[in-house]
């Protein structure tokens, strides 16, 4: 336990001294507020519009689809190194188990995910 | 531990007839936007597990999955009562899925892996394939409360209902870790045997262990002080999906809940019984008085479902078989009469969903009212209805277990929730009409009034018929 009262403590000290920074500016320090210096800072230049800006639907249509892919590959990798143990049974079961996950890839298909217009 | 075999699949038909019928649907789904197919094939694969569940399996107790599914009387009992609640559910469902909003297929196939995981919840005899079941539940009643996307407050419940249910997932998988930490294993058998050797003074962690385990399932069954879900899921989803929550999500939570307190948990009843007492007594008293200022009859229906929830857990306090069977009774008739009521709502429709909208039925419908009326007799628990046979032997069990006042609290509350339902009972005998006769219902949903009719008047003439069947795990 003793070897990490040193930690204890410079995490005491570190937060004491960067809150006492901070009190300290707010309360000892000149308040001179201007526009300029309450606008928004971007590197001197007006910002153009909020950083979460709208972006198309399409897009989370195709993470999705990713991720379908995703998943199918993290399964595959581990299931190819040991193919030869698990024999006929295995691979059935990777048969099934893509085969389950073709079926939400048809449905985003059919219902015209790869559509972009 | 064995990779899993074909003789294990046979374990899983029930739940394989389903999933298979949620991928057709979900295959075909742009094609039979039209047109009945989705629920035919729904009903049809419901009724194929259920009958699957009872006449196929091997009897006795059998166990597979490297023991991790477990086919027993128990999950026997709980297949086909969720079997029955999904085709009931998918029945009501006829008239939410006629517009343009609330695509039918898709919906139809949330309905079968919900009910799918419920299943799986009913049988598994580890800690992780249990979790495994309940997420695949909630996560499809999540989109289900969210179905009819042009609401707003439809998609207000589905936040609400899955941050909620989050929070409680990850109470319920930390609980899991922790009882890891503390046995060494999230098998049951396994985390029974590691119990009986340490108590909860040896370990006090395990304390932990079990109450976040029991908290992350008592949220499931709508329990206080895990029930702030419940009124706004119920409210705004749809009407169906409300119902199919209060049955099925509870039937499926009971379910899991009876195993790991009388299986995986079993050597601490002393514990458990403490965190389950508690969590039923505060169900019965906040569902049945904040059940009396209700006006919406689908909030009106989560609290009394919340208040079900508490009497439903008297049953498990004692730790004893006979008590969970007791359990097993009250989630069989509590599923068919808030079915039933369920029913009566959509039957009515806009008119239906609050309480001025029973004002004078019986004049105008008297069948209907009629119906109505032998559910709320049997959700207030009298006889001669299948509810009360079910709070019968739940508070029996509690007084065996020497829980007496827990007996006496739950009858009174039961008394003063008699006071809404009873309302409802004045406004549609001895008031006037106030607004048109409804129309013709569905097919459909008079099929499934009859049915759940059916059940609660038999079960409250000749419970013995349906208790025989509730085989404690």
């Amino acid at each position: 336990m003793n070897e990490y009262i040193g930690v204890a403590v410079t995490f005491v000290l570190a937060g004491g001294i960067a809150a006492a920074m901070v009190v300290l500016g707010s309360t000892l320090g000149k308040k001179n507020p201007t526009p300029a210096k309450l606008a928004p800072f971007e590197c001197g230049k007006d910002p153009f519009s909020l950083p979460m800006g709208r972006l198309a639907i399409k897009f989370y249509l195709t993470a999705i689809l990713f991720i379908l892919f995703d998943v199918e590959l993290v399964f595959l990798y581990p299931w190819g190194v040991v193919y030869r143990q698990l024999g006929v049974l295995g691979l059935t079961e990777m048969g099934v188990f893509l085969g389950v996950l073709m079926v939400g890839f048809v449905y985003a298909w059919d219902n015209g995910a790869l559509d972009w217009q | 531990m064995n990779g899993a075999t074909t003789s294990d699949l046979v374990l899983l038909v029930p739940e394989l007839i389903l999933i298979g019928m949620a991928l057709a649907l979900i295959l075909v789904a742009r094609r039979i936007r039209r047109g009945p197919a989705a629920v035919v094939g729904t009903v049809l694969a419901a009724l194929a597990a259920a009958l699957v569940s009872v006449w196929f399996l091997p009897n006795g107790a059998t166990t597979g999955f490297g023991g991790m599914i477990a086919l027993d009387g128990y999950s026997q009992f709980f297949k086909v009562l969720i079997a029955a609640t999904l085709a009931m559910a998918a029945l009501l469902s006829v008239r939410t899925t006629d517009g343009e909003q609330v695509p039918r297929a898709e919906y139809h196939a949330l309905l079968l892996l919900a009910a799918t995981g419920m299943m799986l919840a009913a049988s598994a005899l580890d800690l992780l394939t249990l979790y495994l079941a309940l997420e695949l539940m909630t996560l499809c009643s999540y989109v289900l409360v969210g179905a009819t996307v042009e609401n707003p407050m439809s998609n207000e419940a589905a936040i609400k209902y899955f941050l909620l249910a989050s929070f409680a997932s990850a109470l319920l998988l930390y609980g899991i870790s922790l009882t890891y930490g503390v046995t060494g294993s999230t098998d049951f058998a396994a985390i029974t045997s590691a119990l009986s050797e340490q108590g909860v003074s040896a370990n006090p962690l395990l304390l932990v262990a079990v109450g976040l385990v029991t908290a992350g399932l008592a949220f499931k069954i709508a329990a206080v002080p895990f029930h702030a879900w419940a009124p706004d899921a119920y409210q705004g989803a749809p009407p169906p999906v409300a119902a199919f929550l209060a049955a099925g999500a509870k039937a499926a939570g009971l379910a899991a809940l009876g195993r790991v307190c009388l299986v995986a948990f079993g050597s601490q009843a002393q514990v458990l019984s403490v965190f389950l007492a508690g969590f039923a007594a505060l169900s019965i008293i906040v569902g049945s008085v904040v059940l009396l200022s209700q006006t919406d009859m689908k909030r009106l229906l989560a609290y009394s479902s919340i208040s079900h929830a508490g009497y439903a857990l008297l049953g498990l306090i004692g730790g004893a078989p006979e008590g969970a069977s007791a359990t097993m009774t009250y989630a069989f008739f509590y599923v068919f009469m808030t079915l039933g009521t369920f029913g009566v709502i959509i039957a009515l429709g806009e008119r239906g969903e609050n309480l001025d909208g029973y004002h004078g039925l019986a004049a105008q419908r008297p069948g209907t009212a009629a119906l109505m009326l032998l559910f709320l007799l049997s959700l207030t628990g009298i006889p001669p209805t299948a509810g009360f046979w079910a709070k019968f032997v739940v508070i029996g069990s509690a007084v065996r277990a020497g829980y007496t006042e827990l007996a006496v609290l739950a009858v009174a509350c039961s008394v003063v929730s008699a006071f809404i339902y009873m309302r409802v009972v004045v406004l549609m005998y001895m008031r006037e009409p106030q607004a048109p006769a409804p129309a013709r219902f569905p097919v459909a949903v008079s099929a499934v009034l009859a049915l759940a009719a059916l059940v609660t008047l038999i079960g409250g003439i000749a419970p013995g018929r349906f208790v025989v069947w509730a085989v404690p795990p």
